[in-house]
């Protein structure tokens, strides 16, 4: 209790660090809303630019623009887009199922396949099947997602003449639609990071089994499926865990991409036009959010570990 | 439309050239043969049917609706549909009326007296009257809405409601400009009186235009439903758009190609491809948007015209057009390539072969003899095609011993620059800039505010006293043969002084669904006439 008390506490420290650097990272990125608006070709006088600047709050100190953000964000208002004048926090809010549902359809892809083939090729005596996991672990850590995505609509369009329905749908409507609409995105994004796993697995399944324990286990009897998944994956998992846990932060910076190239209305493509229109609130927001992710899931990743091994207390 | 009609069609269209009957592409397909796409003229012999909802996918999510406050092309996308002007524009680029049925000018050229249509009705089913003219007017007038297109109406000095249906315009000075200026529809949209301060214009439209909104998403989709009253009926006869956003081309080809969407704008290279798939046709018109590099004429060696031109001498325009665009584009002069009669006929435009002995004599004659000097290229790959094009001129100024930087920038980065050398006078910000000038509503747009002293867009502070009484005549006279002559010799004198690079007009390339009929492209890039668009079963 006491850990998770001070964990939490130290997340909040994070957090901050993360809204200090943010802020300041995206002011200083050259060019800002104005530049945007008017383009190479707008025709807009010194006072205009002064006038549009004041009425975005953006002619303030940053120091005072900062503690302005962090304390009405403290009160859960995340300030209002440049660009269509709407409060950010709803914004944030009806993208973000369209994200968190690419994310975990993805893990769970992931997990479902990844874990299986690893362990497959930690235990098979097939010389083929270890150079086809290399093979294709290799390819997949060295492929960028975005480019995978264009040729599944490649294959799918012109080969298959099929794209799923476009206006996107939510799961709640109509979940097999929905289901069509994510298919390609989650195969663009799962297809690198399941190579992680099956590598990941591999290798650590490989290391318990070579533990005294797993001989004890076999010596004492034990049925081959029991030694695998009962003993030695147990054990195995703690990295794989770990990978899983740091790979979403791929994940997330994956999703910015593949939601733009598959048109998902999700938080990804929701900040990268942020970053375009130099949107600061929906940026900060954004990301902030991301952040908030990222953060929980290590979290939950650490938790985790007491499960699996009951030999790690946290005090 | 049967498969022998769509082949002569097909002739026809490539006979044509541009298949819009525009004379200068008939030269620059002389100019340029390696370019296979073909071209599909809208069929318009068969009757057109009500009913049906166009799924089309857009290139660029709209940065906001209001139709008076962003420069942003892909804002006028997202409205078009939804507001209307006093002019507008028709298929051939003739300035018709819209919402004036027809206006008078007095006072020589300095009084301008619109006469309004009568019944038409807002979406809201408001009738639409002077006082909604004048209100939209003040508004893109007024500094504090900070429109950055408010320079094309800045000649309006005053604006006098006279009855319900006319409205009288004062201006400083004649500007036969002015209604192209509305035509143009970048800030020109007639909104109901008091409705910017009721609404957030940014996300919901109340106009005249042929559809209303129903739907904006941002950053997903915008959805229209036919506007019931429209003036003028029985358009549209769709009885819906819907406008899927999808920024990457391969997703927009591959949604035609599976059926999810009936309209799509794609790139040569997608109309290669495309041009041979049965149930698609393949549209392609100049659109008036010439892609050039703006050059910083405040520093040296730049700020000599004879090695500006040199430089330019090097270059083979054919091979920018080949690499940046893959062929589909023209060459052009300041003023776009099909720009009515204002334009130079690209065969006779000076430089388009590279000459590298006459560069190398011209920059020693500048006191450059083997060049020597170094220079910056910026462009931004968020169009890809400006990054050709500097890399192009990098490797042709070689040639000349000059050493020529590209360097990328991201698009906020690269505006920022742009904007720097203005305020600066060309102190800091960067030398080169790759850059288009996409459609203005008259010649007039595409130079005054570049060349002349004190311009908005006057980059470095270039003048030439020779111009400055030639651009300020060919602004205020109504005589189109006298203003033709001097926009000639505007264009020829700029040409030879080279404070811009002007390489090419791009074809503008649309493909749809063999279903939809009654679409013709428009040489302003816009898609208005979808208003007149139906789908055959």
């Amino acid at each position: 209790m006491r850990y998770l008390v001070r964990r939490l506490l130290w997340m909040g420290a994070a957090l901050l660090g993360v809204s200090a650097l943010i802020f300041i990272l995206v002011r200083l990125l050259p060019g800002n809303i104005i530049d945007i608006i008017a383009g190479t070709e707008g025709q807009l006088s010194r006072s205009q630019r002064l006038e549009i600047l004041h009425s975005f709050g953006l002619d303030r100190p940053w120091p005072v623009q900062y503690a302005l953000w962090v304390w009405s964000m403290l009160h859960g208002n995340f300030g209002w887009s440049f660009r269509t004048s709407q409060p950010v926090a709803g914004l944030l809010v009806s993208r973000l199922p369209t994200t968190v549902e690419l994310a975990a359809l993805t893990v769970a892809l992931v997990t479902l396949v990844g874990l299986p083939l690893g362990i497959l090729a930690s235990i098979t005596r097939s010389a083929r099947l270890k150079v086809a996991v290399q093979i294709v672990g290799l390819l997949g850590l060295s492929i960028p997602n975005f480019w995978i995505a264009i040729v599944l609509i490649i294959v799918a369009s012109f080969a298959f003449h099929w794209l799923p329905a476009l206006i996107f749908v939510p799961p709640w409507q109509d979940p097999w639609i929905n289901l069509q609409q994510m298919f390609l995105p989650i195969l663009s994004l799962a297809l690198g990071l399941a190579a992680v796993v099956v590598r990941m697995t591999r290798s650590s399944m490989l290391e318990v089994l070579g533990q005294e324990y797993v001989k004890v286990a076999r010596a004492k009897g034990l049925g081959s499926r029991a030694v695998l998944l009962r003993h030695a994956l147990r054990n195995a998992l703690i990295p794989i865990v770990t990978v899983l846990g740091l790979q979403m932060g791929f994940l997330l910076g994956g999703v910015v991409i593949t939601e733009q190239i598959f048109g998902l209305p999700g938080l990804g493509w929701t900040l990268l036009n942020g970053v375009y229109q130099r949107d600061y609130p929906v940026v900060q927001g954004a990301v902030m959010l991301f952040a908030i992710t990222f953060v929980v899931t290590n979290l939950i990743v650490d938790l985790l570990y007491t499960t699996l091994d009951p030999r790690i207390r946290y005090e | 439309m049967n498969r022998v009609s769509r082949r002569k069609l097909l002739a026809r269209g490539l006979a044509l050239g541009g298949g819009l009957g525009l004379g200068g592409a008939e030269a620059a397909q002389l100019l340029i043969p390696s370019w296979r796409g073909q071209t599909v003229e809208a069929a318009t012999t068969a009757q057109p049917k009500r009913g049906g909802t166009l799924v089309a996918a857009a290139e660029v999510d709209p940065v906001s609706l209001d139709p008076h406050t962003n420069s942003n092309f892909s804002a006028a996308q997202g409205f078009e549909h939804l507001y209307e002007s006093l002019t507008g524009y028709n298929e051939k680029n003739q300035i018709v009326p819209m919402l004036a049925q027809k206006w008078e000018l007095s006072n020589g050229g300095k009084t301008y007296i619109f006469h309004l249509r009568p019944n038409v009705k807002f979406h809201n089913g408001q009738t639409m009257t002077a006082e909604d003219v004048k209100y939209s007017i003040d508004r893109v007038l007024d500094p504090k809405t900070a429109s950055p297109w408010r320079s094309w109406f800045n000649a309006i000095e005053e604006i006098k409601v006279i009855d319900p249906l006319t409205v009288q315009m004062n201006l400083s000075a004649p500007y036969p400009g002015l209604l192209g200026s509305f035509a143009g529809m970048r800030a020109s949209g007639i909104v109901p009186k008091g409705l910017a301060e009721r609404e957030n214009l940014k996300i919901k439209a109340i106009g005249t235009g042929p559809f209303k909104l129903v739907e904006f998403v941002p950053q997903d989709h915008i959805t229209y439903a036919r506007h019931p009253d429209y003036w003028d009926q029985p358009l549209p006869y769709l009885d819906g758009m819907t406008f899927k956003v999808l920024p990457e081309m391969t997703a927009r080809e591959g949604a035609l190609r599976a059926g999810q969407v009936q309209y799509a704008s794609i790139n040569a290279q997608g109309a290669e491809q495309l041009a041979r798939v049965p149930g698609i046709k393949v549209l392609k018109g100049l659109i008036a948007t010439v892609t050039l590099q703006y050059i910083n004429v405040a520093a040296k060696p730049l700020n000599d015209s004879r090695v500006r031109k040199a430089l330019r001498m090097a270059v083979d325009t054919n091979e920018i057009i080949q690499k940046a665009e893959f062929g589909a584009a023209v060459p052009s002069g300041p003023i776009p390539t099909g720009y009515g009669d204002w334009y130079l006929d690209p065969k006779t435009l000076p430089y388009t072969k590279p000459d590298i002995e006459g560069a190398k004599k011209l920059l020693a004659e500048a006191g450059y003899p083997g060049g020597g000097f170094k220079i910056e290229l910026k462009c931004s790959p968020q169009y890809p095609q400006l990054v050709a094009i500097s890399l192009v001129v990098q490797d042709a100024v070689k040639k000349l011993g000059v050493d020529a930087q590209v360097v990328q920038q991201e698009w906020g980065a690269f505006v920022k620059d742009n904007d720097t050398v203005i305020r600066t006078g060309g102190k800091e910000g960067g030398e080169i800039f790759a850059s288009g000038n996409t459609f203005r509503p008259d010649p007039d747009g595409y130079i005054y505010p570049y060349f002349h002293v004190g311009g908005e867009r006057n980059y470095g502070g270039y003048s030439n006293p020779k111009l400055e009484p030639l651009m300020r005549q060919a602004r205020t006279i109504f005589n189109h043969d006298q203003r033709r002559s001097l926009y000639v010799e505007i264009q020829r004198t700029l040409l030879e002084e080279s404070p811009n690079w002007w390489w090419y007009v791009a074809y503008n390339i649309e493909a749809t669904s063999e279903k939809v009929q009654g679409y013709a492209q428009s040489f302003t890039g816009r898609r208005f006439l979808l208003k007149k668009a139906w789908l055959s079963s």
